[in-house]
């Protein structure tokens, strides 16, 4: 279980996140649901080390990751797909899906990527090309990828949906779903799309300004009377 | 084969460009303009000087020490120096600084190396014409030759490495995108750490092959590092192939160019030859900001062969 | 873990009264117990190297443009004394002044002619000094503007490498091209101050003086006012300086423009002091490194610390010279001179300061747009406001 308690976090001085109170259960979704500029990457970049944790605790199943660089976090099965520059565009597909599995040995890099390509067939044809020359949904699912190669024990992903046709959306949420279900991954998600991900998800957390507003079972926050509608833009629920 | 001021260019280029690729590398991984580039050179070549000295034989057989030493060079300075300031997100200028007080010890080190190998040993160090001890092939000397070899082994071994192994690819990563490799589990800190390798050994490789061309003092880095700068610059200071191609352009510009123009407007012009290679550079940068990264190489090309067709049909 | 800076903060008056005298201190001692000649020589470089920093902090710590290049304005400012006023004295009084003035053979002979002159009349003697300094500062306000070009255009650390290499093209150029300053041989530049012969150390040092406080109250003055605010907001937030309309290029350059005057003052005050203008002697070991290593020291942004800075270095240095046969006298043993040790201490220093003391001697204030007292009057009408209307 990731366990995030009293935690204050920003970048070098500036202070963005306060107080946060989070717990992502093992084999769950958790969501976490806000407004453009509340910090919910901020709190993805504190649990990887890359923001700057001022006071506070994070763990990992008892282990403090608060201040580990990120590699170290990478390294205890924490798997990043940031919300943006979520692939390196100067090298080739392949050389892409070979750092994201930096930590694995051949044989299980060799397994893993032909498992990735078969999960996004798409990126087989462009297996030579720079990241940097691909469409903004096929860069999204090479990040997918990516994410999935680490062996990830917790997932972070940042706002997937972003760039995706709807019914690719709908495809990667289902999948996101299966992740859970049948391979037993914590998943904390950051959605834009609330919707889709509330429906999915198991528990939620609202977050506002660097502080969290409202933590509770996603269902129930998907048909809260007034913070759906101020905050998530979902106006008719059926 | 070349004449003696081809030759000589070629050995200096050669130099520039294992020095400027250098620079490139440490500053598109560590963010710092290393000025202890500088001494680095200088301690690379009285390493082979030292060497040869002692043990004679041939000379180049020396020019690998010289390599590790700057790797030791680079090591000290990253550890000691590079990784707290990294560590503190310090500034360019800081960064910068940074590299210039250590320089400045390491050329006092190197000067009163100077005087003790004069003193005890009785040998000459404080000028040095390396090319002396340099043998002849093909009716040039072997500098000309084996020299711009160098460069391009090295060039080409780099090239692999970052192109072929996983930790030369995670080193590119790095460069484009420290968050995201760090986040992948690459440790960023042996990723600067092997470029303070390869950039140290690059620097002192070149400072030993620059004293084949030109007098060997306890000052020769200080002196010729504006060049190295600006062959770094000149490749735009965004891949070390970049920086390769504009230290050999600068320093093949400052001998053939200024044996061109002594041709043409006289040998007074001979006492500015140090001034060429700078002026190159201004004027690259005013025309292109960004040094040769910068000129749009394809849509060039595209432009020059749509001149051809039009002039054809 | 706090940094020893920020420890020194906190008693920071205390600390520059501390150390001012201290260094007087030493300077006492070395005065009484060595003579006063090494007193004024130590003196005069400090003055100098003040002036020089001073500019030098104002481009770079006021205005966060990385002059890398200060050799370029002294260079401006030396050379400039050392071909111009000389060859106008030769010209007026009838002594060869063309191309042939520079030539070592003709200036050893011209020069002396001319000092003749300058011995009688003071009035001519302060004219020619003054016009010197005028003239270097306009040659400086000139490169000023010229480095002014590209550092517009140039990120930051392409610049400081351009004005690196400038900095030496300037110093090459010097040296090659003789009817300039002599090229390898130095030329000598008429001596104002010839008319007080027996104790020209100490007219020199005085006069040195009175330029130094006269640049300091300048410096002080332009960056406590609104110009140094806006200097200040535009280094450290540029994007919020271009919002506000401030016109960034045009603040830029003249931040450039009468630093680099200063500094050309300063070189031009360098080579009438020293007598002559060896092209060479501008390395940017000693007019670039050796200044932003005193800034550094002595706190980057603020003035006091440079003079404070430079004093410290200065002294160190005179002590390292004078005692380094019997401080590190064992070095000889291996033939070593002692002598390389002042790089050793310079880059020491360097290391020392970025690593520990980030600050530097003297902290940068941080100052409030306006002045306290008025913000507490503010402050105060607020709270009143506030009290009368407690249920709002
Ligand atoms: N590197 C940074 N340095 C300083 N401030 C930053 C940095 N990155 C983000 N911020 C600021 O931190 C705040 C929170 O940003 P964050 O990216 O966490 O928002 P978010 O909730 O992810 O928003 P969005 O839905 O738009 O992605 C914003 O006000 C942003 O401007
Ligand atoms: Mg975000």
């Amino acid at each position: 279980m990731l366990n995030i308690k009293n935690l204050y976090s920003g970048y070098l001085k500036l202070k963005i996140l306060f107080d946060i109170n989070l717990e992502v259960p093992t084999r769950e979704i958790t969501v976490i649901v806000g407004p453009n500029g509340a910090g919910k990457t901020a709190l993805l970049n504190s649990i990887m080390g890359i923001a700057t944790v001022f006071a506070g605790e994070i763990t990992l199943d008892g282990i403090q990751l608060k201040n580990a660089p990120p590699y170290k976090v990478a390294q205890l099965g924490i798997s990043y797909v940031p919300q943006m520059e979520n692939v390196f565009a100067e090298l080739t597909l392949r050389e892409n899906l070979m750092m994201a599995g930096y930590m694995l040995n051949r044989e299980e890099l060799k397994n893993k990527t032909d498992q990735v390509l078969d999960m996004f067939p798409i990126l087989k044809g462009f297996i030579h090309r720079k990241a940097g020359t691909l469409s903004g949904g096929e860069r999204r699912m090479l990040a997918i990828a990516m994410g999935l190669m680490r062996k990830p024990k917790v997932m972070l992903l940042d706002e997937l949906s972003t760039d995706l046709a709807p019914l690719i959306t709908k495809r990667v949420m289902e999948g996101i779903a299966r992740l859970r279900d049948e391979l037993g991954i914590t998943i904390l998600l950051v959605e834009q799309m609330a919707k889709r991900a509330l429906e999915i998800g198991d528990k939620a957390y609202l977050l506002v300004s660097g502080e969290i507003k409202y933590s509770g079972r996603a269902s129930d926050l998907l048909h809260h009377p007034e913070l759906s509608k101020l905050y998530l833009g979902v106006k008719e629920v059926e | 084969m070349f004449p003696p001021w081809l030759a000589g260019g070629l050995v200096y280029a050669s130099a520039l460009s294992l020095t400027a690729g250098g620079i490139t590398l440490l500053y598109i991984t560590t963010r710092t303009f290393n000025f202890a580039h500088a001494s680095m050179a200088t301690f690379g070549f009285y390493i082979t000087y030292i060497f040869y000295s002692f043990r004679g034989g041939n000379l180049y057989q020396y020019l690998p020490l010289s390599f590790l030493f700057g790797s030791l060079l680079g090591i000290i300075c990253y550890i000691g120096l590079n990784r707290p300031l990294l560590k503190r997100q310090a500034s360019t200028i800081t960064l910068m600084m940074s590299t210039l007080g250590y320089d400045l010890i390491l050329l006092s080190i190197i000067q009163m190396l100077c005087d003790y190998l004069s003193y005890t040993f009785k040998l000459y160090p404080r000028r040095v014409t390396m090319s002396a001890f340099d043998f002849e092939m093909f009716g040039t000397s072997a500098a000309s030759i084996i020299t711009p070899l160098i460069a391009i082994t090295i060039l080409t071994l780099l090239h692999l490495f970052l192109t072929r192994t996983k930790f030369g690819i995670s080193m590119r990563a790095s460069i484009e995108n420290p968050i995201l490799a760090s986040a992948s589990g690459i440790n960023s800190d042996k990723v600067y750490l092997m470029s303070w390798v390869i950039g140290g050994g690059m620097a002192a490789l070149g400072g030993a092959v620059m004293s084949l061309t030109m007098t060997g003092t306890p000052v020769m880095g200080m002196t010729v590092i504006p060049y190295m700068f600006a062959g770094a610059i000149l490749g735009g200071l965004e891949n070390i192939y970049g920086g390769i191609l504009g230290g050999f352009i600068v320093g093949l510009a400052e001998y053939v160019g200024i044996y061109y123009l002594a041709v043409k407007v006289g040998p007074w012009i001979l006492g500015y030859r140090m001034a060429l290679p700078l002026l190159i550079m201004a004027i690259t940068l005013l025309l292109f900001p960004r040094g040769l990264a910068g000129i749009q190489w394809s849509y060039l090309l595209e432009s020059i062969k749509r001149a051809r067709k039009g002039a054809k049909s | 873990m706090r940094n020893i800076g920020d420890v020194l903060k906190q008693n920071l008056m205390k600390r520059e009264v501390i150390i001012s005298l201290v260094m007087l201190l030493v300077l006492t001692y070395l005065a009484i117990s060595l003579g006063f000649p090494i007193i004024f020589s130590t003196l005069i470089l400090f003055f100098i190297f003040s002036i020089v920093t001073l500019s030098l902090n104002l481009e770079v710590g006021h205005t966060g443009i990385s002059q890398f290049g200060r050799v370029i304005a002294v260079i401006a400012g030396a050379f400039v004394v050392g071909a111009i006023p000389g060859r106008i004295l030769a010209f007026l009084y009838g002594l060869p002044f063309g191309l042939e003035y520079a030539d070592d053979a003709v200036n050893y002979k011209v020069v002396p002619l001319i000092h003749k002159i300058l011995e009688k009349d003071i009035a001519l003697a302060l004219g020619f000094l003054l016009f010197c300094l005028v003239l270097a500062g306009l040659s400086g306000a000139l490169i000023g503007w010229l480095t002014s070009r590209p550092a517009i255009r140039l990120r930051e650390a392409y610049l400081g490498i351009s004005l690196l290499a400038f900095g030496d093209f300037f110093m090459w150029v010097g040296h090659n091209w003789e009817p300039l300053v002599g090229g390898t041989t130095a030329v000598f530049i008429p001596d104002p101050f010839r008319i007080v012969w027996g104790y020209r150390m100490q007219a020199v040092a005085f006069t040195l003086l009175a330029i130094l406080v006269l640049v300091y109250l300048f410096i002080e003055r332009i960056t406590k006012s609104p110009f140094g605010r806006t200097l200040k907001m535009l280094r450290d937030s540029p994007l919020v300086s271009r919002v506000y309309g401030k016109d960034i290029v045009k603040i830029r350059t003249q931040s450039l423009v009468i630093g680099s005057a200063i500094a050309a003052i300063g070189g031009a005050l360098y080579v009438i002091y020293t007598g002559t203008c060896t092209a060479i002697g501008f390395t940017r070991l000693t007019w670039t490194f050796w200044p932003w290593a005193y800034m550094m020291l002595g706190g980057v942004g603020s003035n006091i610390g440079m003079v404070l800075g430079v004093l410290v270095l200065t002294v160190s240095r005179t002590l390292i010279i004078l005692y380094r046969k019997s401080l590190f006298g064992f070095l000889l043993l291996w033939g070593i001179d002692p002598i390389w040790l002042e790089f050793t201490l310079l880059g020491l220093v360097i290391i020392f300061i970025i690593l520990f003391m980030p600050y530097g001697l003297v902290p940068e204030k941080s100052e409030t747009v306006l002045p306290s007292g008025r913000i507490k009057a503010i402050l105060e009408s607020v709270r009143k406001q506030s009290s009368q209307t407690p249920e709002n």
